[in-house]
Parts: structure tokens; C-alpha cells; sequence
């Protein structure tokens, strides 16, 4: 039992050199969280400035072209450069842990997609110091996105950023699918499978899917861009609403990409809380995979506006309606999880319970997006934008957070502060209801979504100010997180390997885990493992 | 077939009825759950995994919910849906950064009138890139994409002013692209569009100004040589409540400190600052403002 952290234990951890050399999957498991953390600072700056400036009607703390440039890498930055890599960290670390194997398949491609993915973020990133960052919004719409009317290199640092960070991300997700397709310890069939990992799964096909659509809609773009294309530019033949299908049918998906792991997290975390198996395995493996498919079916919904056609408008609205029920299906499992259980609230608890607390909220406006006469009323407006912080940071980030408080211990040796999480958690609560929760009728009152300013008459004033006034206890909550993991990592308690009372493979090896992973394996018979070895005379039906 | 706005505003309530009751019946079992069955209460977790037909029912019970709710969606979608019973046809054109709106030959800017009780079927195009036609109360929005026409159907009962916004991002001053649409009865609409098909009759200092700058390469003031197509047609600006897409109102002061430094209260728009002499300036304002 080593109380020393991972990268102070490991010898290639030990010098920058080391960490350049890496293909060990949690050391890069590491590096992925790390660029995740980094970036989601930088997004979270970014969305702090332009909360400031929308603070007050008529505000001129930023001019327009910065305040779009900052809407746009904030989007890109959550959407694809922080909580991608976040989510795939903790996949790199956990997944070889909770299927009982050595490391991933591929471990060297590991690192060429980590590196990949960081260096696709700087370009990016390199944008702001280069003549200006993208403007056009995250999913930049041509004709805006063409060289007419953005001549300035922003929207070409996009191009290239994205395309080599998604290159990174595809390969990454190859190397995960083969790892649990083909790498479980004995025993460990597929209907065996922690949710986590499960999920895990469902998203590499996803990203496999997804992706591609993205990379060719970029080139498309490029040539339009650099090389005198017309793919998208009417004037010459081509179509805008071209753009608008090949990037939504990548968009749609990729939001359960960041959605699905975070629900495998919160799979994993309320069981163990509950002191008892998950409710409905099957059903909550099953939707997602249902989840998975139904992702690829649904993108006109974000196009309802463009006058798509009445056949086209039905099938995107059924489709649409279609996913809240594996989604529901979910929602009610975990809450008959926490049925006839034992609750132990502690901090990974919390934050499960305010995924759901939160996610439904996401769910239900969701709904609603999907019911296209209320659509035509609220898409492009900050109904949408409330909407899709409640699924990406209600659900998304308190879902993350869960599974940073749980696995933590396990990747460090050491407990975070009880005291600090629950400030932590409720902080982050109070903030984040705040900022969305009145996004939802400024948008119906007539608030389009990126409007560096507004006019004072509008009345948006007051509600504004409260959700400027949300996102800063949002960042003071970040801030009280921060504090917690430096104050753990100096001299937090120390865990041992179970430090949770926990079912899964994971816990039954050391914490940090040795480079190998497992001294021994526990023979795997059922979905708990370690209950099993723990509870000799109550073992789980296989 | 009634109103868009109401007829959305009416699905929106039960659609809204339906989520708060979901929400409450989900997050009231998730706060049930934790209180009863917190630490203090339970000795020993139970054990159960599964029961088939539970999971079934929440299967189904969404599932039926939904098909309520799509139904119910079919019928607005009629009422929203193309103006098969149009009566006026008007073309509003988005530019980079203000509306165009042709009333069958007669050009207008940024203020859109229309009668009551007519239902109208708005031709919705584009010269530049994406923008949304958006007035909350008049209805739904639907976007403007340059090399395809869409259309809106608008239909209102009440007599008043509607205030829009452009909905889809369309660059720097996406912002300030709001549109005004005064809704009046019959009479005072036909009056109103007469006003606007005949050509402008003010004159003076302040239109030599107007005819010997650049601002014609720009504008046109139908009755006079200025043709430009670039801007908004000014041909009756001093008509309407106000000027460049509801930056500014329409006094002789505004329009004054707009021409002085249009850059000042519109970052990003395409009109430049022209250098004029303080009495020019008076000059053209005070006939921008006459031209009613
Ligand atoms: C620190 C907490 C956050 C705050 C205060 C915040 C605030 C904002 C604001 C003010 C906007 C701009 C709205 C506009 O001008 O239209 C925005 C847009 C957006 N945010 Fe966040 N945000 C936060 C976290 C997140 C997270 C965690 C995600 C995703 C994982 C996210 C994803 C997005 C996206 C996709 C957009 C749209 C960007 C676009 O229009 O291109 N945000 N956010
Ligand atoms: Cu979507
Ligand atoms: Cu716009």
C-alpha cells in the first residue's frame, strides 16, 4: 500500500522526459485529465468574460469581435478540447483497471492519440496570438465560416485544430473498443461489464461514427477556405445547409459523447453508495446502447428553423422524442438503485445525486426542443443556451466530479476533504442553477443566443446580472475543488485500496496501482467481484 | 386557423404541464430515496436487482406520454405551417446587419408594418449569410439561408408594436439586428404602405448634402438620384421609431450622433464614419428626419 502519489512512485514520472516518453495507460490516463483540467480553465475564463460583459445592458467592456471569438472557443474548448479529453483520461486509467488487464491494447497508439489530441488544442489555442481566433461559433456556419465574411486566419486554426485533436480522439477510441473487446480478465463476460465501462464502449463507437463526419465536413470547409472550393457558397452553386447536416450529424452524437461516460460514472458511483447491485444491469447497459444508435438519427433537430420539408420535420421530431426513453429508462434505474439501499451520503454520492437532480432538468427541456412548434420558439436563443448546461454542466461536469471524488483515492493514494467537497458540491449547486436556470425565459422573452450586448429597454438586465452573479460562485467553486485536490495531494488522508467499500475490480489492487496493475486477480464469477471476495457467504448469482 | 403565437403559446402550456409534473414525480422519488433511506434509517441494504415488469412500465409510460405529445404537436404544426390562406405576401430580405422588407415593389427597412387579421405569408431571403426572422410574439422563427427562399406565416389580432431580434448569428453586430413590427388595423396599414410607395418630397440644405456625399453609393431616397442598395432605404427613415436596426431612436439628435460616428453605437457595421462640417451635419439630420 504505497501513500506516495502516481507520479511521484513512478520512475518515468519522476522527470518531464518521462512523462514525454510515456505508454503507460495511467500516466497518460494522467495527461489526458491534466489537459482536460487545463482546458476547462481556459474555457471557463472565457465564459467568465463574457458573463461580465453581459452583465449590464450596453456594455463595453469587450468589443463585439472579441466577445464573438470568445463564444466560439469557449463552445469549441467544452465541446471537444477539455471534457473530451477529461472523460477519456478517466477511460485510459479505469477501463484497464476494471476489466482486470495489464494496460490498454495499443499502448503506444495511446500516446500518439494523447499527443495528437494536445497538440490539435494548441493550434487551436495558437489562434489568439496568430491574428485573431475562430468567430463563427463552435459549429461555424457557412457562408459566415467562408473567407468572404471571416477573412482572418481564426476559422482556419479551427479547421486544422479540430481536425488533428479529432484524429487523436478516433484513435484513442479504436485503442478502447479493442481493449474491451478483446483484454477482460477471465470470467469478465460482457453481460459482466462495469457500467463505466460499458458506456465507455457505447461512446468509442460513437466517436467512431461521429468523428469521420466532422474531419470531412473540415476538409470541405478547407477547400472552400484555402483552395477557391464552393462546397457551401451559394453564390457559386454550392450549399450552406450542406454544412449545417455533416456537422450536426457529428454534433448530435457528440454531445453523448460527453454525456454517456459521465452517466457510467454516476452508474458506478451510486450502487457502491447504495450499498446495493445497480437496479435493471441489462436495461441500463441496453439504453445505451439504444442511446448509441439513436444518437445518428436525430441531428435535423438542431436544423428545425432551416424549412426542412414536413416529411423531414416528423421523422427529426419522432426521432427526437424517441432517445428521452432510454434516457428516462436510466433516470428512473438509478433512483431504484437508491431504493431499499443504505445511503451514504459522502461526496462522490452528492454529486451523483445532483447529475440526476440536474440532468433531468437538461432531459426535460430537451423534450421540449423536440417539439418543434416550442423549437421554432427557442432554438438559437439562451432557452438552448440554458438548456445545454444543465445536460453539460448539471450533467456532464457534476457527473465528472462524482467520479473524481471516487477514483481519486484510487489514483493517488489519498482521500479528498469531505469538508471542502460538500463545499465544493453545494457551491457548485447554488452557481449553476443561478447562471442556467433563468437562461431559460430570457430565451423565450426574446434573448438570442450570442449577442455581445443588449439593448437596456429589453428589460434582460436584472436576470442577467443574477447569472453573471451565478457564474462567479461557479468559479469560486472550481477554485474550493482546486484547493482540495492540492491540499489531498500534499497530505490527504490515506486510502487504502477500498477506501469506499466498493464492488469493482479496481479496488482490489493497490492505491496507485502498480505499473502492472494486479499482483493478483480475483476470480471473476459475477458483476461484483470484489462484494464477492468480501462477502464469501453472500455471493452474487452469476 | 388561428394565430402562430397562440397557438404555440397554448402548446407550450401543456407541454409545460406535462415536464412539471415529470419533474416533480422524478425528483420527488430521488428526495424520498435519499431521506428514507439515509445511513441513520437502514441497518442492512437490501439486495433486489431487477423486476422485468417495472422496467416495462417506465418503457412504455414515457413512450405513451410522448405520443400524447406529438399529436397534439400535429395540430399546431397546421397553424404554423405554410400560409396556404395568405392574403399579403411581403419579401424580408437579412442583411449584415438590418432587414429589407418589399412590399411587392415597395422597399422598406427595419420596421415592418402589417394589418391585423390578415394572414401573411413573409418570403424570407438572404444576401450576405445565415440570419433568423424572430418577433416572440408573432411566432416562431424561421431562418433566412442566401440561395433558398423560406417561408413564415404571421397572423395577429391585437394592434401594437412587436419587437424581434435577427436569431441566428450572422457576425459582428448580430446583436443590433433588431426588427420593429407595428401590427394596425386595415386602414391605417393601407394608409400607411401609400405613404411609403410615394417618393420622398423633403428638400433643402440637408438633401444637397445627402447628393453631393458618399452616403448615395449606399442608400437610396426613392424621388431622388440616390439609388445605392448597400444600406437601408431611406426613402421615409424619419418615419419610422428607429434607425439602424433599433440602435438608436429616430430624432434629428440621434440620427445626428449616428452620422458622426456610426462606428460609436454600432462596432462592426458597414456604414463609415463620413467627415462632415458641424453645419452639414445639422443640415442632413434635420432632413433624414423630415423624410416621414
Ligand atoms: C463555468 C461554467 C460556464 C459558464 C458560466 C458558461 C457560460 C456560457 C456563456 C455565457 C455562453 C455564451 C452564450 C452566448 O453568447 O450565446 C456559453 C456558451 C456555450 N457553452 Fe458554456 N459556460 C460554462 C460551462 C460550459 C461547459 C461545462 C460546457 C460543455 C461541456 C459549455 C458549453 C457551451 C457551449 C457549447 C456553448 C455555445 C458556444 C457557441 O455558441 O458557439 N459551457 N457558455
Ligand atoms: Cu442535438
Ligand atoms: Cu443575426
Amino acid at each position: 500500500m504505497s501513500a506516495v502519489p502516481l507520479w511521484v512512485a513512478r520512475p518515468a514520472g519522476a522527470s518531464a522526459a518521462g512523462w514525454l516518453r510515456t505508454v503507460d495507460h495511467k500516466e497518460i490516463g494522467v495527461l489526458y485529465i491534466g489537459m482536460g483540467v487545463a482546458l476547462f480553465a481556459l474555457g471557463g475564463i472565457e465564459s467568465l468574460v463574457m458573463r461580465a460583459q453581459l452583465a449590464t445592458p450596453n456594455a463595453r467592456l469587450v468589443d463585439p469581435e472579441l466577445y464573438d471569438q470568445l463564444f466560439t472557443v469557449h463552445g469549441v474548448t467544452m465541446m471537444l478540447l477539455a471534457v473530451v479529453p477529461l472523460l477519456v483520461g478517466f477511460a485510459n486509467y479505469l477501463v484497464p483497471l476494471m476489466i482486470g488487464a495489464p494496460d490498454v491494447a495499443y499502448p503506444r497508439l495511446n500516446a500518439l492519440s494523447f499527443w495528437l489530441s494536445l497538440v490539435g488544442a494548441i493550434v487551436v489555442y495558437f489562434s489568439w496570438i496568430a491574428g485573431g481566433a475562430p468567430d463563427a461559433g463552435w459549429f461555424s456556419y457557412p457562408p459566415l465560416a467562408e473567407r468572404a465574411f471571416a477573412p482572418g486566419p481564426g476559422v482556419d486554426y479551427y479547421i486544422l485544430g479540430l481536425a488533428v485533436n479529432g484524429a487523436g480522439t478516433i484513435i484513442g477510441a479504436i485503442n478502447l473498443a479493442v481493449t474491451i473487446l478483446l483484454m477482460r480478465a477471465p470470467g469478465l463476460r460482457i453481460s459482466r461489464l462495469p457500467l463505466f465501462v460499458w458506456m465507455t464502449l457505447v461512446t468509442s463507437f460513437l466517436i467512431l461514427g461521429a468523428y469521420p463526419a466532422l474531419s470531412g465536413g473540415l476538409v470541405m470547409l478547407f477547400v472552400d477556405r484555402q483552395l477557391g472550393g464552393h462546397f457551401f457558397d451559394p453564390t457559386a452553386g454550392g450549399q450552406p445547409l450542406l454544412w449545417q447536416h455533416v456537422f450536426w450529424f457529428f454534433g448530435h452524437p457528440e454531445v453523448y459523447i460527453l454525456v454517456l461516460p459521465a452517466m457510467g460514472m454516476v452508474s458506478e458511483v451510486i450502487p457502491v453508495f447504495s450499498g446495493k447491485p445497480i437496479f435493471g444491469y441489462r436495461f441500463v447497459a441496453a439504453s445505451s446502447v439504444a442511446i448509441g444508435f439513436l444518437s445518428f438519427s436525430v441531428w435535423a433537430h438542431h436544423m428545425f428553423a432551416v424549412g426542412l420539408n414536413e416529411f423531414e420535420t416528423l421523422l427529426f421530431s419522432v426521432t427526437s422524442m424517441l432517445i428521452a426513453i432510454p434516457t428516462g429508462v436510466k433516470i428512473f434505474n438509478w433512483t431504484a438503485t437508491m431504493i431499499g439501499g443504505r445511503i451514504r451520503l459522502l461526496t462522490p454520492m452528492l454529486f451523483a445525486i445532483g447529475f440526476i437532480a440536474m440532468f433531468v432538468i437538461g432531459g426535460l427541456t430537451g423534450v421540449s426542443l423536440a417539439v418543434v412548434p416550442l423549437d421554432l420558439q427557442t432554438t438559437d436563443t439562451y432557452y438552448v443556451v440554458g438548456h445545454l448546461h444543465y445536460v453539460l454542466f448539471g450533467g456532464t461536469m457534476l457527473g465528472v466530479f462524482a467520479g473524481a471524488y471516487y477514483w481519486f483515492p484510487k489514483m493517488t493514494g489519498r482521500l479528498l476533504s469531505e469538508r471542502l467537497g460538500r463545499w465544493h458540491f453545494w457551491t457548485a449547486f447554488v452557481g449553476l442553477n443561478l447562471t442556467f436556470l433563468p437562461m431559460h425565459w430570457l430565451g423565450v422573452q426574446g434573448m438570442a443566443r450570442r449577442m455581445w450586448t443588449y439593448a437596456a429597454d429589453t428589460g434582460w438586465g436584472p436576470w442577467n446580472f443574477v447569472e453573471t452573479a451565478g457564474a462567479f460562485v461557479l468559479a469560486v467553486s472550481m477554485a474550493i475543488f482546486a484547493l482540495n485536490v492540492v491540499r489531498s495531494l500534499r497530505g490527504g488522508a490515506i486510502a487504502g485500496d477500498d477506501p469506499w467499500d466498493a464492488f469493482t475490480l479496481e479496488w482490489t489492487t493497490t492505491s496507485p496501482p502498480p505499473p502492472e496493475n494486479f499482483r493478483t486477480l480475483p476470480a471473476v464469477t459475477s458483476r461484483r467481484p470484489l462484494w464477492d471476495r468480501k462477502h464469501p457467504e453472500m455471493r452474487d448469482a452469476s | 386557423m388561428r394565430p402562430p403565437a397562440e397557438a404555440i403559446g397554448t402548446l407550450a402550456l401543456i407541454v409545460g404541464a406535462i415536464a412539471v409534473a415529470i419533474f416533480i414525480g422524478v425528483e420527488g422519488a430521488l428526495v424520498y430515496a435519499v431521506w428514507r433511506y439515509r445511513t441513520s434509517r437502514v441497518s442492512t441494504p437490501a439486495r433486489f436487482d431487477r423486476n422485468t415488469r417495472l422496467e416495462l412500465a417506465w418503457t412504455a409510460a414515457p413512450a405513451l406520454t410522448l405520443a400524447v405529445v406529438f399529436v397534439l404537436m400535429l395540430g399546431t404544426l397546421r397553424d404554423i405551417g405554410a400560409a396556404t390562406d395568405a392574403q399579403l405576401r411581403i419579401r424580408a430580405t437579412g442583411h449584415q446587419w438590418w432587414w429589407e422588407f418589399d412590399y411587392s415593389g415597395i422597399v422598406t427597412a427595419n420596421e415592418m408594418h402589417i394589418p391585423i387579421d390578415t394572414a401573411i405569408d413573409i418570403e424570407l431571403a438572404s444576401v450576405d449569410v445565415n440570419h433568423s426572422f424572430w418577433v416572440p410574439e408573432l411566432g416562431g422563427k424561421t431562418d433566412m439561408i442566401p440561395g433558398q427562399i423560406n417561408h413564415l406565416r404571421l397572423l395577429t389580432r391585437r394592434p401594437g408594436v412587436y419587437l424581434g431580434q435577427c436569431a441566428e448569428f450572422c457576425g459582428v453586430e448580430h446583436a443590433w439586428m433588431r426588427i420593429r413590427v407595428v401590427a394596425e388595423t386595415k386602414e391605417d396599414f393601407d394608409r400607411w404602405l401609400a405613404t411609403q410607395g410615394s417618393p420622398a418630397t423633403a428638400s433643402g440644405d440637408g438633401a444637397r448634402v445627402f447628393q453631393s456625399n458618399t452616403c448615395v453609393n449606399c442608400h437610396a431616397i426613392r424621388g431622388t438620384s440616390a439609388r445605392g442598395e448597400a444600406g437601408p432605404d431611406l426613402t421615409h427613415v424619419g418615419g419610422r421609431a428607429t434607425i439602424a436596426a433599433g440602435v438608436l431612436p429616430s430624432d434629428a439628435a440621434s440620427i445626428r450622433a449616428w452620422l458622426v460616428d456610426p462606428q460609436r453605437y454600432k462596432p462592426g457595421a458597414f456604414m463609415p464614419r463620413v467627415p462632415l462640417s458641424d453645419a452639414d451635419l445639422d443640415a442632413l439630420a434635420s432632413y433624414l428626419g423630415s423624410l416621414r
